[in-house]
């Protein structure tokens, strides 16, 4: 009780109870605030990196994973990118991992058939659905986007790979339709993140692809470690790959209009994507994290071109003005002071960076004072988002982590694949300031892999964040969040006016009567080469009271929405609401 | 050679001595063994290996003194860190501490292996045990500073910044740490004035512009943080850390010399580079990566036979380099070896295709060589693989008006405005154009008039003087325009360039005549010249020539 007492105390600005004491010192595995559900709920699923020793670059970063509707019933599917062996001539069954899953080596899909009963509980099962779907992806993946590019409510996929980007239009009847080369968005190349966005706002979903590298197999270089071992190489062995912006021409084909619409051309090894409005001004800007160089911040300039001000703005550099290992990215409101904030993973002696948006599109480093550059400095982080994962108000972090060189105790260890390290999870104190509660969290962050992508959802549809997470060469996990539900929550889905679509970049103002107004945005980018639920999950801590809800469209229109209860899904739809209400 | 060395102690005290790091160093020593070394490379092996057996002769020795025994497991240390064998590492220098407690070196040199295995709190201690046995160690305290800095404690590391400044009072690492202290705290005024003295200390660290700009910014001083911004760059303030230098040079290693090679390149010491560099080559003679820095830094220190020599080495041995191959063709064309280098470049972008400065620069040279039938698709390849190239888009136009298609180069000299506003030579070239193309569709004397007169405005060149004149005589402004000749002219003639004058002698004779000019370049591209990056030397980011 004392012990209670005090760290209230020590957190008074928190305006709600710790996340759940009774869940943390509980020792069921349902007690835990995370359990990995993955092969009980039938995602039997192992990654093949298809490495044999030769340091091939994309065996190491990948896989992707997304969590998205595609049959419109309600509940996230999933979808998870697979690789293929590397190297000419190589089979599968000379790989350093061969395959585990008896399937052909492909990405695969599987159906939510999630059932609730009347007195709440859930049933939770996924079917592989890959080969009734059509969705034929043998390549070697590395990630994935979601969106519904062709506005008729059904969301489409889009799957970056090493080697050509295949887009699958979604036929609404539970297949899909590859209409890679017609829609013109089959770059060639090493993509990893790719974002959905209306930069226009035209109405239709546009596409930012994330390139990487100027590589293939046959130009890998070889490259050593001081004792002479061979090792990765750093991205700086090889020339950036130019990201590409896809203009929707609103027919099923795209326009490629990088020229004209990324003035001055800056580009970098792209790794990570966001969407978000950074500069309050009603459009769309995109985040583009770097792998080691500068990353780049693309403010739409509203005329249909974009200008990088990542310098000018303080999200290029670390305030020490170097360049990171820039990889997973997520925008977010973390200091409930109305705008978008940002996160990104880093290398192993890097840390994570937090960067403060002050509104105007004007940011500053706080990783040191935030405790997260200090916390994650032994960890090689990838996917990452913020999530409020025990629904107190306050957006937390998570992080999936995996080496890119070899941890040197592992490998003499002889550990096969000597990356893997923990997953972290980070607790908002609603001060600046983090906690590393990763130690509570469960047993599955204790499960040491090669983490890379993540996305995040609510799977279960019982109102609070579950993760998806990808591991290079290795099982995929689902984490069922068994914490978030000990608080109250508001879920909402966003839909257009004329088109039953998520209406990606839509923020809503959640006003409240005990605590600061929370802003949150309907997105499915972000992460590291992965896609989340676009639905908007606001923790409500201890309150019961509809709020009020404003929310400003990606058309510039902003309405009020009233009666949206707490702890269920609510779907908003654009022009039903009452017209009127300032952006912030 | 790899077993566990017996060590002298029992398992209680060893386990004390590990969980103490560097608070409480202990008599008592840890085990100790060689890492795996069997994929090490045999310089490495057997550095470490002759180390060891070293250490092990004097464990075993009974009379061997303490002071001696740890100097022994401390050198060993040193290079098993150097290799990056840090966990390796670790038992070594808490051994030498525990023989030797004295001795400030053993544990600042674990502070470093727990700073780069990114255990920061255990690192701190280390440095703060190094700086009770000596308080004025500079480097310590700039580095426990920083580490402060990096927990988010700016308080605590201001006092050691300033420890460290009334010890070397123009220690540039010092003011930036103190600089960083303040930015911290959002303290933007002194944090300008740090900064600013850092930078004046020390003006190769460009790392400074960037907090230097921050600090600006919160000042609210926009212009001034722009200007810093744009001489932002990553190398460091020089810190006098002998200690450190001593264990980063210690181990024989390609990767170890072509990092010191690289350090010095960034603080511009170009033979001491091209040193280290050589000893790389000479550990690896095969590995094309470091030969091709051996040039480039050959190359900068003055040595273009020398460099010439290098990159035709790392041609020979690798052919499929083409890096090498394209440092070779440009070192080529600066020699007038224009048929050559044109082969080099040729044999770079059929292995590298998508190798762009390569594909320019050959682009570039089948233009001057008259070959504008080919130099044109290497233009058009180069946008087509990345359409924001201005360079190509540049080059492409000027060989259409060596074509004498002058339509389609007014056309994409006017594009190439659009798409690259603040890039000078499309407007400059268009005026010549307009001016003097012979093609009356074309040209157009007022347009010239107004587009020469803005350009002047902004800078004043001998070439923008040469097209004032070809346009002046468009318009009829014959007696004005021989006059801009002549002042041309007279300042080709001070800057000593004879074939220049002589090109410009024969529009001038025609001015004389009454007569326009009709041939908007000259044989030597006069207006080709663009303002960045068509120079492909040395590239400061990439640390490559």
């Amino acid at each position: 009780m004392l012990l209670l007492a005090l760290t209230a105390s020590c957190k008074a600005d928190r305006n709600t109870r710790a996340p759940s004491a009774a869940a943390s010192a509980g020792k069921t595995r349902e007690a835990e605030w995370f359990v990995d559900r993955a092969q009980e709920t039938g995602i039997d699923f192992v990654h093949f990196n298809g490495m044999s020793g030769e340091f091939y670059f994309p065996e190491n970063m990948a896989p992707g994973v997304a969590l998205f509707d595609y049959d419109n019933d309600g509940d996230l599917d999933v979808y998870l990118v697979q690789g293929r062996m590397l190297g000419p001539g190589k089979a599968p069954s000379q790989a350093l991992f061969p395959p585990r899953n008896p399937l052909p080596l492909k990405g695969r899909l599987f159906r939510n058939d999630l059932k609730i009963e009347e007195d709440g509980a859930r049933t939770l099962h996924f079917t592989d659905v890959t080969d009734q779907s059509g969705i034929d992806a043998p390549g070697f993946g590395m990630g994935v986007a979601t969106g519904d590019v062709n506005n008729d409510g059904c969301v489409d996929l889009y799957l970056t790979n090493f080697g050509r980007n295949r887009l699958f239009r979604n036929n609404c009847d539970g297949t899909f339709t590859d209409i890679s080369q017609e829609s013109g968005t089959d770059d060639t190349g090493f993509s990893v993140s790719a974002s959905f966005v209306d930069y226009d706002r035209d109405g239709w979903l546009d596409l930012y692809v994330g390139n990487y590298l100027d590589y293939s197999i046959e130009t890998n270089k070889r490259c050593f470690r001081p004792s002479g071992e061979r090792d990765y190489c750093p991205p700086s062995a090889y020339r950036a790959r130019r990201d590409r912006l896809h203009h929707n021409n609103r027919n099923g084909t795209f326009t490629d209009v990088t020229a004209r619409a990324l003035v001055g051309g800056a580009f970098g090894p792209a790794l990570g994507v966001v969407a978000a409005d950074f500069n309050g001004d009603g459009w769309p800007d995109l985040l583009v994290t770097n792998d080691n160089q500068e990353n780049l911040l693309w403010m739409n300039q509203r005329d249909g071109t974009f200008k990088n001000t990542a310098l000018t703005s303080g999200t290029a550099l670390t305030a020490e003005g170097r360049a990171e290992a820039s990889m997973g990215v997520d925008a977010g409101d973390f200091d409930n002071d109305g705008d978008e904030d940002l996160f990104m993973t880093e290398l192993t002696g890097e840390g994570s960076n937090l960067f403060a948006n002050d509104g105007a599109g004007v940011f500053e480093d706080q990783s040191a004072r935030s405790g997260l550059g200090l916390r994650s400095l032994p960890y090689t982080g990838f996917g990452t988002a913020w999530l409020d994962f025990d629904n107190d108000g306050w957006l937390d972090i998570l992080t999936v982590n995996g080496t890119i060189a070899a941890i040197e105790a592992l490998r003499r260890a002889n550990d096969p694949f000597p990356l893997h390290q923990r997953k972290q999870l980070f607790r908002n104190l609603g001060n600046g300031q983090f906690e590393d509660v990763s130690g509570r969290a469960g047993a599955a962050f204790q499960l040491s892999e090669v983490g890379r992508g993540a996305a995040f959802g609510d799977v279960d549809n019982d109102g609070d964040m579950d993760v998806l997470v990808g591991n290079a060469a290795g099982r995929t996990r689902l984490l069922i969040n068994n914490v978030g539900a000990h608080h109250h929550w508001l879920g909402l889905r966003l839909a257009g006016e004329h088109v039953p679509r998520d209406m990606y970049g839509a923020r809503v103002a959640v006003f409240r009567a005990n605590g600061p107004t929370l802003w949150r945005r309907a997105r499915a980018d972000g992460s590291y080469a992965s896609a989340n639920d676009p639905r908007v999950l606001v923790g409500m801590g201890d309150s019961i009271e509809p709020p009020r809800v404003r929310v400003l469209w990606p058309s510039g229109r902003v309405e009020e929405f009233a009666g949206a209860k707490v702890d269920r899904y609510t779907t908003l739809k654009e022009g039903s609401g009452t017209a009127g209400g300032s952006v912030r | 050679m790899n077993g566990t060395t017996r060590a002298r102690g029992s398992l209680p005290f060893m386990l004390a001595v590990l969980m103490a790091g560097c608070s409480s160093p202990h008599q008592q020593q840890l085990p100790v063994s060689l890492p795996d070394l069997s994929r090490a490379a045999t310089p490495v092996k057997d550095q470490l290996g002759e180390r060891y057996t070293s250490l092990t002769r004097k464990i075993n020795g009974a009379a061997t003194p303490s002071v001696e025994l740890g100097n022994e497991y401390g050198e060993t240390g040193k290079l098993l860190m150097a290799a990056e064998y840090r966990d390796a590492a670790e038992p070594f220098f808490l051994n030498a501490q525990a023989l030797v407690p004295g001795d400030a070196r053993w544990p600042y040199y674990l502070a470093h292996l727990y700073r780069l295995r990114n255990e920061p709190e255990k690192s701190a201690m280390c440095f703060e045990r190094a700086l009770r046995l000596r308080p004025d160690h500079v480097a310590a305290l700039v580095w426990l500073g920083g580490l402060h800095l990096l927990q988010g404690r700016p308080e605590a590391a201001e006092p050691l910044f300033t420890k460290a400044l009334s010890l070397q009072p123009r220690l540039a690492a010092g003011l930036l740490g103190m600089g960083r202290a303040a930015l911290a705290r959002r303290d933007y005024a002194p944090a300008v004035k740090y900064l600013e003295e850092a930078l004046a200390q020390d003006r190769l660290a460009t790392i400074i512009h960037y907090p230097l700009a921050t600090a600006y910014r919160g000042l609210g001083e926009a212009e001034k943080a722009e200007a810093h911004l744009r001489q932002r760059g990553h190398v460091d303030p020089d810190l006098p850390d002998p200690l450190m230098a001593e264990l980063n040079g210690s181990l024989r290693s390609a990767v170890t010399y072509e990092r010191l090679g690289l350090d010095a390149l960034d603080k511009k010491e170009w033979a001491r580079a091209a040193e280290y560099f050589g000893k790389g080559v000479e550990l690896a003679p095969d590995n094309p990566s470091l030969g091709h820095r051996l040039g480039t830094a050959l190359f900068l220190n003055g040595d273009a036979s020398g460099a010439m020599n290098q990159f035709e080495n790392v041609v020979r041995r690798s052919p499929g380099f083409a890096k090498a191959r394209y440092s070779l063709g440009v070192l080529l064309i600066t020699s007038g070896r224009a048929h050559e280098a044109i082969e080099q470049l040729s044999a770079a972008v059929k292995d590298d295709p998508n190798y762009l400065e390569a594909r320019l620069r050959l682009a570039d040279a089948l233009r001057r060589s008259g070959r504008l039938a080919e130099s044109l698709s290497q233009y058009e390849e180069v946008s087509r693989i990345d359409p924001h190239v201005a360079e190509a888009q540049f080059g492409f136009a000027m060989t259409l008006v060596r074509l004498r298609r002058y339509q389609e180069a007014r056309d994409r000299l006017v594009e190439g405005m659009r798409a690259n506003p603040t890039q000078p030579a499309f407007a400059r070239a268009l005026a010549r154009v307009l001016a003097a193309a012979p093609d009356d569709r074309v040209r157009d004397g007022r347009q010239a008039l107004a587009m020469t007169d803005r350009l002047l405005k902004e800078q004043q060149t001998l070439d923008l003087g040469e097209t004032m004149a070809m346009t002046l005589a468009e318009l009829g402004h014959y007696e004005q325009a021989a006059t801009l000749q002549r002042e041309v002219m007279a300042a080709v003639r001070k800057a000593g360039r004879e074939d220049v004058l002589r090109q410009l002698r024969v529009n001038l004779e025609r001015y004389q005549r009454h007569e326009p000019c009709r041939s908007p370049l000259r044989p030597d591209d006069p207006v080709d010249a663009f303002e960045a990056g068509v120079e492909p030397g040395y590239s400061e980011a990439n640390r490559q020539f």
